[in-house]
């Protein structure tokens, strides 16, 4: 029964009557509306026909956007790195095109080697489209076919030749991780652009420096008012607002040398850094296996793309910023430095190595079982004395190691002009008990020093470091984009110059004293270099699984090396690291800083001018 | 007036015996083809022309009318025993969408079914004013307030799952259809104004807390269309020029510039009012507004014969949803209402919603022929 207040008449209506009243009143509301629809239509079509009809024929008026062409990329030199290449193609303006069966083949007969699907498929298109806007042949055109049409352009009425912009990375694969590369820009995107600005842009900086700089590479897009006649073609242009294109950039890459080195490296998994170290320019951020990133524009295929993203070298993965690694022995120069500043030991303190340091009962080994005999600290970094480190990071504590070498740079970003790069780990009792929740142990004190353990570090960070040991002590920033304006980083206290000269000799001795880890590639070279060679024993990037066909290869351990010259004012600072390497990084340096110093810095001046 | 249009008795008892068999409605299959045709005039001279668009509309509406001479086959009963349960999976579909659909365009509205892509929101078109329907035909109407308090919890359940999608239009739509419902079965007049009045008391708290930014702007723009002349608001100006340059007998079949020349977006689907105004002037636009009025005072009628309440409902409630959709969009494209993407019913270009429409048609067809022969 239905209660009596949904029903306020105190007489029951049968519900048959109430559905008929409702109905009927519904239909009213129906009319109702739809006269206030025809009333709002006569207003329009009617009493205002007149404002509209010319409204309508003002509509020839429309407004196009102009893209801004993108920045160029070039190295310090001006070569070019990153350009735009014109691309031609085919826009049939239907209204203008006579016949189009004839069009299709006087065109097969002036171009040939257009493919045939796709053609076919346009104009069986084109026969069903009755927009005024032209129809673009979805083909790019060789330059070649483009200058063959343009002369023969008068017999295809309604067909233009237009060009488009294409990016283009002249050194395909040199460079390719720190250049980076533009892809289209997606739906997320869209959402978060500007519009205004990308209007009419398809595409945007995705990785590398393509992607740091995009606020600089993009532009500012431009309009273009035109004038159409009722037939939609265009009359005239009414009002130009140029697009501004996008900034060219320099960056303070060598492409020569960049070039050469990844030719030195074939296809080994290493990074190299090279630098000036007063400044932080980078000359060269190598991370080897590269890829082709003109293989990225106008959309690499998804087999493509995973082949790349599932190869076991990981070509794709930036290893001069995002590569972690075991510092290994060079940081010995650092570990010396922070005793030595610290008064913990002196130049002349000497220990007894016996191939071996025993720590509460274990055993912590040299790499050289015969042990050095009687050590002092310059003969320790020479020959690379594990020992010696062992003894010397036991006596400093975690803590002073980490507070020293903090400056430096290790165990955070070194602030490089790239979208990513990771900090690498620079061991202490706080990073422990947070990453690990576990308390610092001694015996991890003792491996620290010789840069083993916990301690990682990017090519990057050691770059920087080393290059802060040739500054004797001035902190940089590295940095890609030139003349970028880099605030003064600061510069690591120092309590006796004669200590940071002492260090340094030391690594000159290392490299061409007689019993140095690297005298046996410095032989045939006139210069000068101060380096320190390092052996990881890690398996390879931080972290990774191997299949068992590579386990050999991959067992091997990483060689590393560091160092700059000339030793007095240093002009180039390097970093290598070789994964699981077949040669030494050491011989590797040696090549590309006598490179360097012969082909680049000094290209006009005979080798000997540059000994020392 | 009603009895003109929808009386015709003479002719329906002559075809009664043919159309009964067939369980068609004449008047309704008359009136759907005469708008499948100027649906697809229309979309090919939108279109520019083009032969693929008219050839794909030309299928869906095939497949569309087969599906609703399909439908007119069920008797309502049949309908009546499955409305619970359709309603249910479509409330489960409707969860499922929030949690495992596709983001396509930007709104969580498919279902990925394995071998083919469903809009659950669709299916919610029929189902909840069918659910409602079912609710109140269990005894004397108007039901008990229990009964109208589960029936609005219902509809706003629906309407919530689908808001939160977010589809604002549809949403409004399937809570229109079992509103309908509810006005149709008798809540009083009393309450209605009060939940009318409440609803126009809550707008600012609705706006300031509820509205999406893209929501506000439409609205925005509905007010003031020339403050964004560039942007959302393009669309609103150049459809007004668009009906207006059609003036009384427009400019002839293909002769829609607005539309050949791109000033006219989405000109196949929901603006494809504004090329028939353009194309065929205010007589255009009265003759379809007349079609439409028919066919709606069809369906009422039907409402009105129908045996029972289940029947009287649904019938009431599906051609009121379908003057829903008519009113909002030709009130949207000429500038009386806010921009809300709701198509223009068997006119617009589009596959789901025809279907959707189609099938409410068989329903109401169906709903005329299977009668109990004691009543006659």
């Amino acid at each position: 029964m239905p209660k009596t207040h949904y029903n306020p008449r105190p007489e029951r209506v049968s519900q048959k009557k109430i559905l008929k009243n409702r109905l009927f009143f519904a239909m009213g509301f129906v009319l109702f509306l739809f006269f206030i629809l025809i009333f709002r239509m006569s207003y329009l079509q009617w009493v205002n026909y007149d404002l509209y009809k010319s409204m309508a024929e003002g509509n020839r008026i429309s407004t196009e956007v102009i893209p801004p062409t993108r920045g160029r990329i070039y190295d310090r030199n001006g070569i070019l790195l990153a350009g735009n290449q014109p691309v031609f193609v085919l826009e049939f303006d239907k209204r203008r095109v006579k016949n189009i069966e004839q069009t299709q083949v006087d065109l097969a007969k002036l171009l040939p080697n257009l493919p045939l699907s796709t053609t076919e498929r346009f104009f069986n298109q084109l026969k069903r489209y009755y927009n005024a806007r032209p129809l673009t042949l979805p083909i790019n055109l060789t330059e070649e076919q483009a200058a063959i049409f343009s002369v023969q352009s008068h017999q295809f009425p309604g067909v233009t030749l237009a060009a488009n912009l294409k990016r283009i990375y002249p050194f395909k694969s040199n460079l390719a991780h720190a250049l980076g590369y533009v892809g289209k820009i997606n739906s997320q995107e869209m959402v978060t652009l500007d519009r205004d600005r990308y209007r009419g842009t398809k595409i945007i900086g995705r990785t590398g420096i393509e992607r740091q700089y995009e606020d600089l590479l993009h532009g500012h897009p431009g309009f273009q008012e035109i004038e159409t006649n009722v037939r939609g073609r265009i009359v005239r242009t009414l009002r130009t607002t140029p697009s501004t294109p996008g900034q060219n950039i320099r960056l303070t890459i060598d492409i020569h040398l960049q070039a050469y080195i990844e030719s030195l490296l074939g296809d080994r998994k290493a990074s190299v850094v090279v630098m000036k170290p007063q400044t932080g320019e980078v000359l060269a951020l190598v991370s080897n296996p590269t890829f082709d990133l003109n293989s990225f524009i106008g959309g690499i295929s998804q087999k493509e793309f995973n082949k790349l993203l599932n190869h076991p070298y990981k070509p794709l993965i930036n290893r001069a910023t995002n590569g972690q690694y075991p510092p290994a022995s060079t940081v010995k120069a650092f570990m010396s430095l922070a005793s030595l500043e610290n008064s913990v030991i002196t130049e002349e303190e000497t220990i007894f190595d016996p191939g071996y340091f025993m720590f509460k009962g274990h055993r912590f080994r040299n790499w050289n079982r015969a042990g050095h005999g009687i050590v002092n600290m310059k003969a320790a970094i020479a020959q690379s004395c594990d020992t010696y480190y062992y003894k010397l990071g036991l006596d400093m504590g975690i803590n002073m190691i980490h507070d020293y070498l903090y400056p430096f740079g290790f165990g955070r970003i070194t602030g490089i002009d790239l979208p990513t790069e990771k900090a690498g780990i620079l061991p202490s009792r706080e990073w422990k008990q947070e990453a690990r929740g576990e308390a610092w142990l001694k015996g991890e004190t003792i491996i620290t020093a010789i840069g083993q353990g916990f301690f990682l570090a990017t090519p990057i960070q050691l770059a920087k470091s080393v290059s802060i040991l040739a500054n004797r002590g001035k902190i940089i920033r590295p940095h890609l984009l030139k003349n970028k304006i880099i605030e003064d980083q600061g510069h690591i206290p120092i309590k006796q110059h004669s200590h940071w000269e002492n260090v340094i000799q030391a690594k000159v001795e290392a490299m061409h004293g007689r019993r140095g880890t690297g005298r046996n590639y410095t032989r045939d070279i006139n210069f000068q270099i101060a380096g320190k060679t390092g052996t990881a024993q890690v398996f390879s990037l931080h972290g990774e699984e191997y299949d068992a066909e590579s386990i050999k290869k991959a067992l091997r351990n990483h060689s590393l090396f560091t160092g700059f010259t000339p030793v007095k004012n240093p002009e180039v600072a390097i970093s290598i690291v070789i994964e699981n390497a077949d040669i030494r990084a050491v011989s590797v340096a040696v090549d590309i800083l006598e490179f360097y110093l012969n082909k680049i810095s000094h290209p006009s001046v005979t080798g000997e001018n540059n000994a020392y | 007036m009603l009895i003109n249009l929808t009386g015709s008795k003479e002719v329906y008892r002559k075809n009664k015996g043919f159309w009964r068999v067939l369980h068609l409605d004449a008047w309704i299959i008359f009136s759907v083809l005469l708008l499948i045709i100027a649906s697809s005039v229309l979309i090919y001279s939108a279109s520019g022309g083009s032969e693929i668009l008219l050839q794909n509309h030309l299928i869906r509406a095939g497949i569309a009318f087969i599906l609703m001479i399909f439908f007119a086959q069920i008797p309502p009963s049949y309908l009546k025993i499955i409305a619970p349960w359709i309603f249910i999976l479509g409330i489960i579909m409707l969860i499922s969408v929030l949690i495992f659909g596709d983001t396509g365009k930007g709104a969580q509205r498919w279902l990925d079914l394995g071998f083919f892509s469903f809009q659950p929101s669709e299916l919610m078109k029929l189902a909840l004013p069918m659910m409602i329907a079912w609710l109140f035909s269990h005894e004397h109407l108007p039901p008990s307030g229990k009964k109208m308090l589960l029936g609005l919890f219902l509809v706003g359940l629906t309407s919530a799952l689908i808001i939160i999608q977010p589809d604002l239009g549809t949403s409004i739509l399937i809570a229109m259809s079992g509103l309908f419902v509810i006005f149709f079965a008798g809540l009083s007049w009393k309450w209605i104004i009060s939940a009318i009045a409440l609803i126009i008391a809550s707008t600012p708290i609705i706006w300031h807390f509820y509205m999406f930014d893209y929501q506000k702007q439409r609205v925005l723009t509905f007010l003031d269309p020339e403050s964004d002349p560039l942007g959302s608001g393009y669309h609103i100006i150049q459809s007004k020029i668009a009906i207006g340059s059609g003036g009384i007998d427009g400019k002839g079949f293909m002769g829609s510039t607005q539309a050949h020349l791109d000033f006219l977006p989405e000109s196949t689907t929901d603006f494809i009012f504004s090329v028939l105004a353009e194309e065929f002037g205010l007589i255009g636009v009265i003759l379809l507004l007349s079609l439409y009025s028919f066919i709606i005072a069809r369906g009422l009628y039907i409402a009105s014969k129908a045996q029972e309440n289940f029947t009287r409902l649904l019938s009431a409630s599906l051609i009121m949803t379908m003057f829903v959709y008519v009113f909002v969009n030709i009130g949207m494209v000429s500038g009386i209402l806010p921009v809300v993407g709701l198509p223009l019913p068997l006119i617009s270009y589009g596959g789901s919603a025809l279907l959707t429409l189609m099938i409410s048609f068989g329903i109401l067809m169906s709903i005329h022929t299977h009668k109990k022969t004691l009543s006659q």
